[in-house]
């Protein structure tokens, strides 16, 4: 067996007092795929940062070709061939793809900068990794998988001996992602040794190598990939059996119509769509990737300009703005959590309660009743933290989440829209989301599932809205609901279905 | 890695000094010995009072822009803004005064024109900012400049002059005291206080705070962003008017150079007090802090003469950074 | 930058033709600092009524009137006097000696007409006509008026204005006049010709030194501070302040028998309408104008204030 590149001996980490990583041990090999899996808190991140150079452990040995080293921060770990990509891309948007790929080492002649050796060079790059990418083009005019594409050019002209890949799928569609696998193996053949993360199982099967299992910061499995099925790296995640990962449907919706939508018009991307939900019914929302799923729904909440009829309870929305929607009784998770969910670095209790502000003011903020609330919900929704006053931004993603969903509940709506309900989160916490979905809607509340995960919309809905183009392109009911009728309708090769 | 925007973990032991919250204050003290050491008139009666009633403008206008730069706006037009509300306060009461006489009514006719000049005056730096989605930068630059001439205009180029009986009947506003404290300190106190509540225990402070953190959190979560900031400038508007309500007794008079740079004292002294300049974190008593840093170390310059007189801006910008800096600190390696 | 040259070439071109002038209509533009404190008000009013007055009464005299905050933008106004308005004569205000002398040089070797008011250049011998202030008499007028005042000596405080050669000039004659009297400065702080700064310095020398004599604010917009900060103190020893520049209300004091105020030190804005009128009158006659012109700073006292006394002015 040749001797890894990198590796990690009994590393552990600390924070602030809390150790979060238990010693653990990971050895990286030239030519090899090494997946790192575990539920969202188990330890993945501080795992990829220390191997980084982003973080030195609290004890332990990070060692280099068999030496023990400690890298002056990631530009040491860079220096070294050791280069990690993270989730949220580290390129300069304004600037083209070559200026990206250059960054901080640009390539001079005198005191001039070097641009054609730098495009050439560019060129070079991008034509090692199949992509036909322009290097004078804005990396913020690029779609996510070619930004990705360049992330992984600039970390190629860093001669990278190691490659540590942050859930380089979690945004990517599937065409996108078959791409990236390929790169991936492409790699690897010509000996970058390459550790990645990813939550969906069937890729890690895919294109890994060898596979290590973390599970509240120890590793708790590791081996090679072929010896390991896909239920194997799920149990071993979770540690227990997972049988069922949707709960039983919740029963039949009432008769009772809550929330009707006429003529919903999205200006340009979205609509016009007519629909309507019954009192404790499940409605996905399902679609492809750009199909107007998220923006009808924007539009709905008055987050985007649009026109058309909502009426809830019978009652009609004065005007279509966030307010009316909230005062209806309308709430709307989004997919975008970091973005749009969630204030990062404030404390839990004040991202849990900002929705439902008016509840806790009147007019002095009952910050006692803040606490209460925080506290309700950390055991309603099954939160895990390390300190109550922690900011958001330092929750694992699923428990951000939980904390997402407990802030937009707490507003009691009467609707619930969550959007994406499960992106980027590990198997254990889906589970419980998908839970809490059908506890829902079995107390009567309404809930609309936007999700691009097909699994998800079969599992959860009692009906199906599937739209392409922006418009409603059919609905499917009961015994109707699969896999190929729902594609069938999203690529258009039906059309009709039964009216919404 | 962002820092933890509340204080220290509760399971966490720290033994280090939290700067982040005590720098200003430390820096305060400082500046309070340093000034009793140089001078023994410094702690006198007649001095404290002397320097809290001459922040009183300014700090009255930082506490209103606590609120607009925690909500990710700026106010440039502050110091223009006060010059003409006085200039516009001064010729309303000249001309009210033969119609009311030397009295109440015309002062009182004189505050209702510039907390309704303040008010409008906000309401227009804000619906620029919100309705016509201008950079608050650039709004308030146009406005500060606007104003600057207008008062410039409105005096001739010269010095418009409070009639002098009613100055003396106005006066009291200024230099008049209750139980010894004087009426500028008294609404300083008043509005700290008030600022200081809205800031943290009513939903408008936590709107603001979560709008500039993230204006599309905000939005997602229902807060009425435009309104908010909407708000944010009214209010710092109507507080400019408060503040030229008790400017226009010292002196009596309004000119072009009425207010100058005092936006730049205004937004210093709420960066000094941990207030962060792109928003979504502000701390009003931080603010008053700031405030009173800036205003001693002009008065603690005037009552010695170890330093030359030239050299009084360096060492106030000294000051400002390390004030800063020292709160800072602590959080910027992290 | 080159939207500013683009600007600044449309206005020529629009502004070419249009003013193609005939050839007895003759140009002179006049650039002064902009109305940012009371004297440069009074400079204003000054400039813009003469400017008035003379259009009415030469019609073959065109005027242009700029106002500069700064020097570079006072360079640019120049500088577009001469290539848009093709200008005669150029009266001109300098903001600073020294950032001026190049640009008006310029003008001067195109033969064009300069007079220079009050800050002189800081080359000789460019200008045709020097309408000077007198700084040093100013600070010396003040000095001897001090010296008389205050025959056994005394403690004083001292406001100056804005750091620059003017305020250097009259603090130094002023010291010179007072040397060997006695008299003893005790504090002297920049109160940047503004009220409000006056009134806070003031107000800080009144907590640092129990006895004040006597208190030369050197300038009437900041004597208005200290007068206030003296009355809210209640203090009883200042004997009296001496502002400066001839500001239309103090002069009323003095001319009142104020105690505080027993007299003003002129340093008249007016100088620019004397300066304009002169560079008029040398353009449309033959009348020899040129060479040099000092208005002197004279002591206000209440015999003489009602000569000095223009209600109508905003100063």
């Amino acid at each position: 067996m040749i001797a890894p590149v990198l590796s990690l001996q009994a590393v552990r980490r600390s924070f602030g007092g809390i150790e979060v990583l238990h010693g653990a041990d990971l050895e990286l090999r030239a030519g090899e795929v090494h997946a790192l899996i575990g539920e969202n808190g188990a330890g993945k991140s501080t795992t990829m940062k220390i191997l980084g150079g982003y973080l030195p452990p609290s004890s332990g040995q990070v060692k280099l070709d068999g030496a023990p080293v400690r890298f002056a921060g990631h530009r040491g770990a860079e220096a070294a061939g050791v280069v990690m990509i993270h989730q949220e891309f580290n390129l300069a948007e304004p600037l083209s793809v070559e200026e990206n790929i250059f960054l901080g080492r640009e390539l001079r002649r005198g005191p001039f900068l070097d641009k054609r050796a730098m495009r050439a060079e560019a060129r070079r790059l991008l034509a090692e990794l199949d992509c036909p990418l322009d290097p004078c083009r804005r990396v913020a005019d690029l779609s996510v998988s070619d930004k990705q594409m360049v992330e992984i050019a600039k970390a190629l002209g860093r001669e990278a001996r190691v490659l540590i890949m942050d859930e380089p799928t979690a945004v990517l569609t599937r065409r996108e992602t078959a791409v990236l696998l390929g790169l991936v193996a492409r790699l690897r053949d010509r000996g970058t040794a390459i550790l990645f993360t990813s939550h969906k199982l069937d890729e890690v099967a895919q294109v890994a190598d060898r596979v290590t299992v973390l599970r509240d910061g120890a590793v708790v499995a590791a081996g090679p990939a072929a010896d390991m099925t896909e239920d194997e790296m799920a149990r071993a995640m979770v540690g227990r059996e997972l049988s069922d990962l949707f709960p039983p449907k919740p029963p039949a919706p009432g008769a009772e119509t809550v929330l009707s939508v006429e003529g919903l018009d999205v200006e340009g991307l979205a609509g016009p769509a007519s629909f309507s939900l019954c009192r404790g019914e499940v409605l996905a929302l399902a679609g492809l990737v750009g199909a107007g799923r998220t923006e009808l729904m924007e539009g709905m909440m008055g987050l985007r300009a649009a026109t058309g009829r909502i009426e809830v309870a019978g009652q009609a929305l004065p005007r279509l703005s966030p307010g009316a929607a909230r005062a209806a009784g309308i709430a709307y998770l989004t997919e975008d959590r970091k973005g749009r969910g969630l204030l990062l670095e404030k404390p839990l209790a004040e991202n849990l309660t900002l929705l439902a502000l008016g509840r806790f003011g009147r007019p002095f903020l009952d910050k006692a009743a803040e606490a209460r609330a925080l506290d309700e919900a950390i055991g309603l929704y099954d939160i895990r933290l390390r300190d109550r006053r922690m900011a958001a931004g330092q929750l694992s993603g699923g428990n951000q989440q939980k904390l997402l969903l407990a802030k937009v509940m707490l507003a009691e709506p009467q609707v619930v829209v969550i959007d994406e309900p499960t992106r980027g989160i590990d198997i254990g916490t889906k589970q419980q989301i998908y839970g809490l979905i059908a506890v829902l809607a079995a107390s009567g509340r309404s809930v609309i599932v936007v999700s691009s995960e097909l699994p998800e919309v079969i599992g959860l809905a009692h009906r199906v809205l599937v739209m392409r183009r922006g418009a409603i392109a059919g609905a499917l009911e009961g015994g109707e609901i699969g896999e190929e009728a729902i594609l069938r309708l999203a690529m258009g090769l039906d059309e009709g279905g039964r009216a919404a | 890695m962002s820092a933890t925007a509340e204080g220290p973990a509760r399971s966490a032991p720290r033994r280090k000094i939290d700067f982040h919250v005590l720098g200003p204050i430390l820096a305060l003290a400082a500046l309070i010995v340093l000034g009793a050491l140089i001078n023994g008139n410094f702690l006198s009666y007649g001095n404290l009072s002397n320097v809290l009633s001459r922040s009183a403008f300014i700090g009255i206008i930082a506490v209103g822009m606590t609120f607009v730069i925690t909500a990710g706006g700026l106010d440039l037009s502050v110091g223009s803004m006060a010059a003409f509300i006085a200039g516009l306060m001064i010729l309303v009461m000249n001309a009210a005064m033969p119609a009311t006489g030397t009295g109440l009514a015309t002062v009182l006719i004189g505050m209702a024109a510039a907390l309704a000049a303040g008010l409008a005056a906000g309401l227009l730096n804000g619906l620029l900012v919100t309705r016509a989605g201008i950079e608050p930068f650039i709004v308030t630059l146009g406005t500060m400049g606007v104003y600057r001439s207008l008062v410039t205009w409105m005096a001739d180029g010269g010095t418009l002059s409070l009639d002098f009986d009613l100055r003396s009947f106005y006066g009291p506003v200024y230099y008049g005291t209750v139980a010894g404290i004087s009426w500028p300190i008294l609404v300083f106190a008043a509005v700290a206080v008030a600022g200081e509540i809205a800031m943290r225990r009513m939903p408008f402070g936590r709107h603001c705070a979560a709008i500039g953190a993230s204006e599309k959190v905000a939005r997602y979560s229902a807060v009425e962003v435009d309104r908010v900031r909407l708000a944010t400038y009214a209010a710092l508007g109507l507080l400019v008017g408060v503040a030229t309500i008790m400017y226009v007794p010292r002196l009596g008079s309004a000119s072009a150079s009425t207010g100058l740079l005092w936006e730049l004292e205004a937004i210093a002294a709420v960066i000094i007090g941990g207030t962060v300049l792109k928003g979504g974190s502000g701390r009003i008593w931080g603010t008053v802090v700031g405030v009173l840093i800036l205003s001693l170390i002009g008065n603690i310059l005037n009552l010695t003469d170890v330093v030359s007189p030239y050299l009084n801006g360096a060492i106030q910008g000294g000051i400002i950074i390390l004030a800063v800096l020292m709160q800072r600190g602590s959080t910027a390696r992290e | 930058m080159n939207k500013l040259a683009y600007l600044g070439l449309a206005a020529a071109l629009a502004a070419g033709p249009v003013l193609a002038q005939d050839d007895d209509t003759q140009v002179i533009g006049v650039s002064i600092p902009a109305a940012t404190h009371g004297w440069a008000g009074g400079l204003n009013f000054h400039a813009q009524q003469t400017v008035e007055r003379l259009e009415e009464t030469y019609p073959q005299l065109d005027f242009v009137l700029a106002t500069a905050s700064g020097p570079a933008q006072q360079v640019n106004d120049i500088e577009d006097m001469v290539a848009t308005r093709n200008i005669d004569a150029l009266v001109v205000l300098p903001f600073e000696s020294e950032p001026l002398t190049g640009p008006v040089a310029a003008v001067a070797e195109r033969g064009t007409w300069v007079t220079v008011v009050d800050r002189g250049l800081s080359q000789e011998g460019i200008e045709d006509l020097y309408v000077a202030g007198d700084n040093a008499g100013f600070g010396r007028v003040s000095g001897q008026f001090f010296a008389g005042r205050l025959p056994e000596g005394g403690k004083i405080v001292v406001l100056r204005g804005i750091p620059t050669t003017i305020d250097n000039e009259r603090v130094e004659n002023f010291q010179a006049a007072i040397e060997g009297t006695g008299i003893e400065i005790i504090g002297m702080e920049h109160g940047n010709w503004n009220r409000d700064d006056a009134f806070t310095v003031m107000q800080d020398f009144l907590s640092r030194h129990p006895q004040i004599d006597a208190v030369w604010a050197s300038d009437d917009d900041m004597a208005v501070g200290v007068l206030a900060a003296i009355r809210q103190s209640g203090r009883e020893d200042i004997g009296f302040v001496l502002g400066g520049a001839g500001m239309k209300e103090m002069v009323k004091r003095v001319a009142d028998g104020d105690a505080m105020v027993p007299a003003d030190v002129t340093y008249p804005p007016g100088m620019i309408a004397t300066a304009i009128e002169m560079t008029a009158v040398g353009l449309v006659s033959d009348a020899p104008v040129s060479g040099r012109f000092t208005i002197g700073s004279v002591l206000v006292t209440p015999e003489n204030a009602a000569q000095f006394y223009y209600p109508d002015s905003p100063f």
